[in-house]
């Protein structure tokens, strides 16, 4: 295990690409996280406006406790760019054709998955790792309702299990498709058109199958936060109440994903 | 012993049938041409034993096993192109084969690249490479920690001329030191100047395979001239055991049964018959005549 893991460090520590999207995404969490920061203090804090009698009734959604869930929210929207390092280390090795190299060269098949698998879960703990870091940087103990003191540290799991999965299925496209733009495009269209627009239209008719679209399935894990949920506070309680049997959900989809992957490069040509 | 035996390999693409009951061994220490023209398989055939494709059917093994997860550690490749990861370097490529085959040390990288002429260019970025340093690289990864096999498939690719020349002399030396080299290969000349087992192949069929000597021993060649040539066509075919004959510009090409070429004998049967002959050569057969005649071009 350590040696695939070195083996892939050798593969990527030299990669221009991969540390430019990891700078732009070491960016991007902070930078969102902190203008909506801004932003809530701006409109909230301003005595002109009825900015404090609302923040008297929805609390501070960057107070500590709180700011583990709307920190990973925000954060979940950026999942793409680490999606794009996946795509790209996955797709590099078709292009190049080092993946049948890798083979020739003594690997098992099963030995390169599993080390591009454990460059999904690397990936995977530097994103929520990230997302901590925000988090403390981010918080503060202003503005915290009395009766909210629950601990929601658990988000910090659910942030991991979400970035994984999501970023397994940017790994799925990738490994099917092949091409690293095609399987980028497909990745951007998938989850920031097609799902999104076919959850919305399933939910208007009353249909729950949207729930277990392949990215709604994690998403939901981490639903949009009080200071959202508290203009509908029976559907915010609704959506807080289901996140652990998404979880469970999340667990099993993203499993399944990952025995494909298995199954089928142990059976398909390189 | 064999160091590798390959039985009744088929491999199909949709309908097209890459590979149709392929099967041979390659003894140890050969230098073993895999001949063929551009899409006769060879490649898929190297693929499969390599685990890169999946055989439809039949089955191979390695220095006489057959399902190891590492025989393929101990065989040096270079397989259709090379694949290296473009923006690493030549030793930094090199580091991660020898990471994932064990063969070699950091020192052996080196001399790898010595071997190959590329050790001044070691730093460079492999997509900075014209196609003969690429290819010189992957002779370079295929040697990598001196593995007693090699399996080369068109080593020459991309070569210039004292590239094609240095590449002939190394496989030599590793034959010499006791390697056994599977090379594919559609450059007959060249395999006839290097190898010692040759199988032939033709639109996914194995036509022949065995000792280079075999191969091409099936039938002798031998060469006459005289002055009245059409006069001595006529009368040649009279010559006991004669299969055919031709006529090549100013000589007859003879057939004869395998080692009944006497060449005294047809000096006289000539001389009885009233032709002098100014020309008389026991013809080597070559490589090239044997293939065309074989894969019927």
């Amino acid at each position: 295990m350590t040696n695939l893991l070195k083996i892939e460090w050798l593969k990527i520590k030299a990669y221009p690409a991969f540390w430019w999207v990891l700078g732009v995404t070491a960016l991007a969490y902070p930078g969102i996280n902190y203008a909506m920061f801004s932003f809530y203090n701006r409109i909230l804090n301003d005595p002109k406006t009825v900015g404090p009698a609302i923040k008297t009734m929805i609390g501070n959604p960057f107070s500590y406790n709180e700011v583990w869930h709307t920190v990973g929210y925000f954060s979940s929207w950026f999942i793409l760019f680490p999606a794009i390092i996946v795509i790209m280390l996955i797709t590099n090795e078709y292009t190049f054709r080092t993946n049948r190299q890798n083979v020739i060269d003594g690997w098992t098949r099963k030995q390169f998955l599993t080390a591009k698998f454990l460059d999904v879960c690397i990936i995977s703990v530097l994103i929520t790792i990230l997302y901590f870091l925000v988090c403390l940087l981010i918080r503060t103990n202003e503005g915290a309702l009395g009766g909210e003191g629950t601990n929601k540290m658990y988000f910090i799991g659910y942030f991991l299990l979400l970035t994984f999965s999501q970023l397994s299925l940017a790994f799925f496209i990738g490994f099917l498709v092949r091409k690293s733009f095609i399987a980028l495009s497909l990745y951007l269209f998938l989850s920031m058109i097609l799902e999104p627009l076919l959850t919305g239209i399933l939910e208007r008719l009353n249909l729950k199958i949207g729930q277990f679209f392949p990215f709604e399935i994690s998403d939901r894990m981490i639903p949009p936060p009080a200071f959202f949920g508290r203009f509908s506070p029976e559907k915010y309680q609704q959506a807080m109440d289901s996140t652990f049997t998404h979880c469970i959900y999340t667990v099993i989809f993203t499993l399944l994903v990952w025995l494909f992957c298995f199954r089928l490069n142990a059976k398909r040509d390189l | 012993m064999n160091i590798l035996e390959i039985q009744n390999i088929h491999k199909a693409y949709g309908p097209t049938k890459a590979l149709n009951g392929v099967g041979f061994a390659v003894p140890k220490g050969a230098i073993f041409g895999l001949l063929g023209p551009n899409g006769s398989g060879k490649t898929t055939l190297l693929s499969i034993i390599l685990d890169v494709l999946k055989a439809d059917q039949g089955a191979f093994s390695w220095f006489g096993q057959n399902s190891s997860t590492d025989f393929r550690k101990r065989i040096g490749t270079l397989l259709e192109t090379p694949n290296f990861y473009h923006y690493l370097s030549a030793e930094q490529n090199l580091e991660i084969t020898r990471r994932i085959s064990g063969r070699g040390t950091k020192e052996d990288i080196a001399k790898a690249l010595r071997k190959v002429n590329l050790y001044e260019r070691r730093k460079g970025k492999f997509s900075s490479y014209s196609l003969g340093m690429k290819q010189r690289l992957a002779i370079a990864a295929a040697l990598l920690g001196d593995p007693t096999v090699l399996v080369l498939d068109e080593p020459t690719n991309g070569l210039d001329p004292v590239g094609i020349a240095e590449i002939r002399a190394l496989i030599t030396e590793l034959s010499n030191n006791g390697h056994t080299v599977i090379m594919a290969s559609h450059l007959l000349d060249e395999v006839e100047k290097v190898c010692t087992h040759v199988a032939i192949m033709k639109s996914g069929n194995l036509l022949q395979s065995g000792a280079v000597a075999e191969v091409l021993s099936s039938d002798d060649l031998v060469e006459v001239g005289a002055e009245n040539l059409n006069g001595l066509a006529r009368v040649i075919t009279q010559l006991p055991g004669l299969i055919r004959h031709t006529v090549e510009s100013d000589k007859l090409l003879l057939t004869l049964p395998n080692g009944s070429s006497n060449l005294e004998r047809i000096n006289r049967f000539c001389f009885e018959h009233g032709f002098v002959l100014n020309h008389l050569y026991l013809k080597k057969q070559r490589l090239e005549a044997r293939f065309f005649e074989l894969t019927n071009n």
